[in-house]
């Protein structure tokens, strides 16, 4: 008698698509256990470390995979260069945003904390794969859940409002997109990306589906107008996960949004079906920065700033070319580090209590720290796309790829754009060397952890490096099948 | 080497962060030699052959490419190594060390404006050399407002983003942006649609930055408020960057889209060349009353790029030298009678040659070369402008343009009467006469000015001769009229 033997169709290789994103959720659980048994001292640094190392390790196997791109569990998660380059873009965010946990939660809260941060992070990367709907449900509430716990951690009431309104608005979000995915399966007939492309696919359900999951996407990203969420959840959630929020959310939303815009859509209706996604990109580019004038906080001025850095990102995908994609993929990498790296000099004036992120925590730090507020404006000139840096590198390589794809009216708004920001970005130069903008509202202190300024360094070197050498890696187009 | 000189200025000028704050005086002669040790450089590399290094392959290439070849470019690179150094040996300032930095990051940053053979390159440096000054104009800010930063700031990144903008649609559309060196007539022409809306967008920076009137409200005042040592380059360098694009990049380029914007231009150029030599009439503040000064001869060689003479042309380049040199002269000496007087109000001044006759002297001769004095530089570049002008056609411009010249002589007298005549001013300081050390600083500009004067020839005759014969005007005659 033959005993029925359970057959699991999926091999090896399968496994090891996804292992980067494994080896960052073990690593989490790893850290719980060591929070259990290290000393109440060590467990904090032992956490980060934990991390970090999870991290650099998934990095390194997610670059192993260059080069070989494999459809894993029959088309639901495609590794590949695309998949790659945006893991990553989370490994690189995720270390650096660890480095800025000195002070995130109370000792006794770190290690899940820190757990929950990876967590997320490896919902990210499920979703720079993900090429079937119900993977890409899975990547982003792995993201998001975890996401919703952290920004409640900070012991003030601003926290907990950031964190419920994170948690109705992202889910009013994930609503939208949900029911848009019902629809494109009404359509389809099929949960994979690949079934859409097919030619005879264009009903009002169709459409309709795919205006939903379009609408979610952009809530994820932040780009107006559904960016009100943005500002207020950054400036209550504890800065590290800001840090973490402000680039690992857009990674892997970006992520989905790319692999669809550019994979999933039928030849003859993509235009159609994409066009109203430049204008959001539009005004997220306008809207973004002009509210980011008005901001005293440099979480909410970040916020705006990165409504607005999206928005550049997008431009890059317009007309979705191939050197688009790659332009996009540069950026994104280019904003990490001038984001995170302008996110590590604020946790430098963070003590508890008081995250240093009023404007006024700037006030003649040119003179107090001039190391620090030299890299600050490194960074500021980097996100006003000034040169000598990746921002600005970054800039001329989405301008030249809009104007190729025929969008140049895209490219002049980015500029204006751009004209606008500097103003809100140089504010912060000038509290930080101005003679007369008044005492410093902070008394000189030493930063709880010095571990942001390997971040500050890190950054800055890379922001500089990309600037002058741009590695915009090809073979990054996304595939469904 | 060439890349030396940008690189090394920007690195020193950092590197000098790390001395301690009270190094003042170290810092402050390690940036003169840093100048003048440029400045001999710069006197060798003349033709000396281009240097370059891959940077962009896609979406168009882009390279640091960078050299003098024999245009306009040298001439500018060494007005600017010598006004850095003489502006930096007489600077008195709090924080020296701090306002060294700056100065030293301007230097390699405007060198590398006018060393670029790329256009990429062009755009980088030219929104680098703002940075500087706008940290300068906020850190050094004689009032309580940075009023003054912001309106330069934003008029100038105005300008260098719609450069930006440009250069990124130049490169999709040509291919490449390494073409400010190229041979003419290897590159390809590009449509009349294109090349309009990009040479427009080229334009406006340089209009910007000239400053072309209207667009030159952010000049008085930022010359006002900048610390004279930086008020001097900028004056004399900076502003010059708009005319050096568009005599390398405007009649290269693009000659189809100059001829044109030519009506503008010299409506533009004509405004401003009678109205700010008429501001220039009734300012209080000596510093504004150059600044006014400066948009007037600014006008003037607009005119003169845009007439496609080349004699006009080579007067246009001589000009801009000439300019260069006598207004860090003229910001130089205002900042040793505002150093002596604790004021540059010519309401408040008065007197000050009889206590002060090497300052009265040094004075005289950089006014002098500012009215156009036969002999010194400025005569030089105004006499080769009308006269191309003239030649080119433009008859009645050119009688236009003779007018402010000759108000030129009753504002930059008046500037002298009000500083150095008349009654002593009982209630201002009373200090010493210049050092020998500050007329030492002075003495390479004025000679300069000397020299200029006497022979513009090899400045002239540098002219990028390509961008005439690419602009297809009458072949080149500087050396009839030397």
């Amino acid at each position: 008698m033959s005993v029925p033997q359970l057959i699991v169709p999926f091999g090896n290789a399968d496994w090891f698509a996804l292992a980067p994103s494994f080896v960052v959720a073990v690593t989490a659980l790893v850290i719980v256990l060591a929070d259990l048994i290290l000393p109440r001292r060590v467990r904090r640094g032992a956490g980060i470390a934990l991390g970090i190392a999870g991290f650099a390790i998934a990095g390194a196997l997610a670059l192993r995979g260059w080069g070989h791109p494999y459809a894993a569990f029959g088309g639901a998660f495609m590794s590949g260069g695309f998949a790659i380059a945006f893991e990553e873009i989370v490994v690189v965010a995720g270390i650096f945003s660890l480095l800025l946990c000195g002070l995130l939660g109370r000792d006794d809260q770190a290690g899940g904390a820190l757990a929950l941060m990876l967590w997320s992070a490896s919902g990210a990367m499920l979703m720079a794969g993900a090429a079937n709907l119900l993977t890409i449900f899975l990547g982003l509430e792995l993201l998001s859940l975890a996401l919703y716990c952290l920004c409640a951690l900070a012991s003030r009431a601003g926290a907990r409002e950031a964190a419920l309104k994170y948690l109705i608005l992202s889910s009013t979000a994930s609503a939208f997109m949900l029911y848009g995915m019902a629809l494109l399966f009404g359509a389809t007939g099929s949960v994979s990306l690949a079934a859409f492309a097919g030619p005879n696919i264009s009903t009002t359900l169709f459409d309709l589906g795919c205006g939903l999951f379009l609408v979610g996407l952009c809530f994820k990203l932040s780009l107006v107008p559904f960016h009100v969420w943005t500002p207020d959840v950054y400036e209550g959630a504890p800065l590290p996960v800001t840090a973490f929020m402000s680039v690992v959310t857009k990674a892997g939303a970006l992520a989905v949004l790319a692999r669809f815009a550019y994979a999933a859509l039928p030849a003859a209706h993509a235009a159609q079906i994409l066009a109203p996604l430049w204008f959001v990109a539009a005004l997220s580019m306008i809207v973004g920065n002009v509210a980011a004038l008005a901001q005293h906080d440099i979480k909410r001025l970040l916020a705006y700033s990165g409504i607005a850095q999206l928005g550049y990102v997008v431009v890059a995908l317009a007309g979705t070319t191939p050197q688009g994609m790659r332009y996009a993929i540069f950026y994104l990498g280019a904003y990490t580090f001038m984001n995170l790296g302008a996110f590590a000099v604020v946790a430098l004036l963070s003590r508890e209590r008081d995250e240093g992120s009023r404007l006024g925590a700037f006030n003649g730090l040119g003179y107090r720290q001039p190391a620090l507020a030299a890299a600050m404006t490194f960074f500021l000139l980097a996100l006003a796309g000034l040169p000598p840096t990746a921002g600005f590198t970054g800039k001329i390589l989405i301008l030249a790829s809009a104007v190729s794809a025929g969008y140049t009216w895209l490219a002049a708004l980015l500029v204006i754009g751009t004209a606008i920001s500097v103003y809100a970005y140089f504010k912060i130069v000038r509290a930080m060397y101005a003679r007369t903008t008044g005492a410093p509202i902070l008394r000189p202190f030493a930063p709880a952890s010095a571990l942001p300024w390997v971040g500050v360094a890190i950054c800055a070197a890379a922001t500089l490096v990309l600037g002058l050498y741009p590695i915009a890696p090809s073979d990054v187009l996304p595939l469904v099948k | 080497m060439i890349a030396a000189l940008v690189i090394a200025p920007i690195a020193i000028g950092l590197a000098l962060l790390a001395l301690p704050r009270s190094a003042d005086a170290v810092a402050k002669w390690t940036g003169v030699a840093v100048a003048f040790v440029a400045f001999a450089v710069t006197l060798a590399q003349y033709g000396a052959p281009d240097e370059s290094l891959r940077w962009l392959q896609r979406p168009f290439t882009a390279n640091f490419h960078v050299g003098f070849g024999t245009g306009p470019g040298f001439w500018i690179v060494l007005l600017l190594t010598l006004s850095t150094g003489c502006a930096l040996a007489t600077a008195r300032l709090p924080r020296m060390r701090d306002f060294v930095v700056q100065m030293l990051v301007l230097l390699g940053a405007m060198t590398g404006v006018f060393v670029a053979r790329d256009l990429l390159l062009f755009a980088l440096f030219w929104d680098l050399m703002l940075i500087p000054v706008f940290l300068t104009l906020i850190a050094w800010s004689p009032t309580k407002t940075s009023a003054t930063a912001w309106k330069y700031l934003v008029y100038n990144l105005s300008g260098g983003l719609a450069l930006l903008l440009a250069t990124a649609a130049y490169g999709v559309v040509q291919g490449s942006t390494d073409v400010l060196g190229a041979a003419p007539g290897s590159l390809a022409t590009i449509s009349d649609a294109w090349s309009l809306w990009i040479f427009a967008g080229f334009a406006f920076a340089f209009a910007i930055k000239t400053p072309l009137w209207p667009f030159h409200t952010w000049m008085p005042d930022t010359y006002a408020d900048l610390p004279p040592a930086m008020a001097a380059v900028v004056s004399a360098v900076q502003s010059k960057a708009g005319l050096y694009g568009f005599i390398v990049v405007g009649l290269v380029l693009f000659p189809g889209a100059m001829h044109a914007f030519v009506p503008l231009a010299f409506a533009l150029g004509l405004i401003g060349l009678v109205y700010g030599a008429a501001a220039a009439l009734v300012q209080d503040d000596t510093k504004r009353v150059i600044a006014y000064s400066s948009l007037s001869h600014l006008g003037l060689i607009v005119l003169a790029i845009f007439s496609f003479d080349p004699v006009a042309l080579g007067g246009a380049i001589v000009y801009i030298v000439a300019h260069g040199l006598f207004s860090a002269g003229l910001f130089t000496t205002i900042g040793e009678v505002e150093a002596r007087e604790d004021t540059r109000m010519l309401s408040r001044l008065g007197g000050l040659g009889a206590r002060n006759p090497r300052l009265a002297g040094g004075l005289t001769i950089v006014s002098l070369a500012a009215l156009g004095l036969p002999g010194l530089c400025g005569f030089a570049g105004e006499i080769l402008i009308l006269t191309g002008l003239y030649r080119a056609g433009y008859v009645w411009q050119t009688i236009v343009a003779l007018v402010p010249i000759v108000i030129a002589a009753a504002y930059m007298l008046r500037v002298f009467q009000g500083v150095m005549h008349g009654p002593e001013v009982d209630d201002l300081p009373q200090r010493e006469d210049m050092s020998p050390l500050e007329m030492l600083a002075l003495a390479p500009l004025v000679a300069a000015i000397v020299l200029l004067g006497i022979d513009p020839g090899p400045v002239s005759s540098s002219t990028a001769s390509r961008a005439v014969t690419t602009a297809h005007a009458a072949p080149y005659e500087t050396a009839a009229l030397r």
